[in-house]
């Protein structure tokens, strides 16, 4: 039943984070959708199944590694690209752009 | 044996998440920036490691979660390289 309950969640998480994949308008808004929305989503389903599954011992660790895998790789990834599209000269269409005021 | 619930929900949970997958592509193929391109690719990646997730314990198949592990990896190389690329580009 918990385990039911993660996957909903995650399955909701997961589609809100292409949503605004879809919708937002900038690069940086985008990231912040995906990277957020993604990260939770894919653990929370990893998570269910995990709860779920009947594999050995060593068959349910591979779960929480995946999901270890994604909680350090996927912020990891992100911060380079915005590292990087900022570098290479996308300005941000937010009101406040706190990077430019010690990066002039 | 696993829930029974939840290996009901479970195939269309695969569908629902290509289905997502299918939106994302969009972004990937008319994406304004490379950097957009990149975001999507990115999060692509990441939903068709959990659908192989999926289908390992849909199948009752362990050995498929090394696929996903891998798959994990080179999304990690291959999203830095990227951002490599358009760093040194600019």
């Amino acid at each position: 039943m918990i385990a039911l309950l993660f996957l909903l969640f995650g399955l909701f998480i997961m589609f809100f984070g292409a949503l605004g994949l879809l919708r937002f308008p900038d690069v940086y808004t985008r990231l912040h959708a995906t990277a957020k929305c993604d990260t939770g989503g894919a653990i929370s389903i990893l998570l269910a199944l995990a709860l779920a599954a009947d594999f050995s011992l060593t068959g349910k660790l591979k779960f929480l590694v995946i999901a270890l895998m994604i909680a350090m790789i996927n912020p990891m990834v992100s911060h380079a690209i915005a590292r990087a599209a900022y570098k290479s000269g996308i300005k941000p269409k937010a009101v406040v752009d706190m990077y430019a005021w010690d990066n002039p | 044996m696993a829930e029974e619930n939840l290996l009901v929900i479970l195939p269309y949970a695969v569908a629902f998440l290509v289905f997502t997958a299918t939106l994302v592509s969009y972004r990937v193929i008319f994406g304004p920036t490379l950097a957009d391109k990149a975001v999507a690719l990115n999060t692509a990646t990441t939903k068709a490691v959990v659908i192989i997730a999926m289908l390992s314990l849909l199948y009752n198949a362990p050995y498929l979660l090394d696929v996903s592990i891998v798959l994990l990896m080179v999304n990690a190389v291959g999203g830095l390289i990227i951002a490599k690329y358009l760093e040194v580009r600019a």
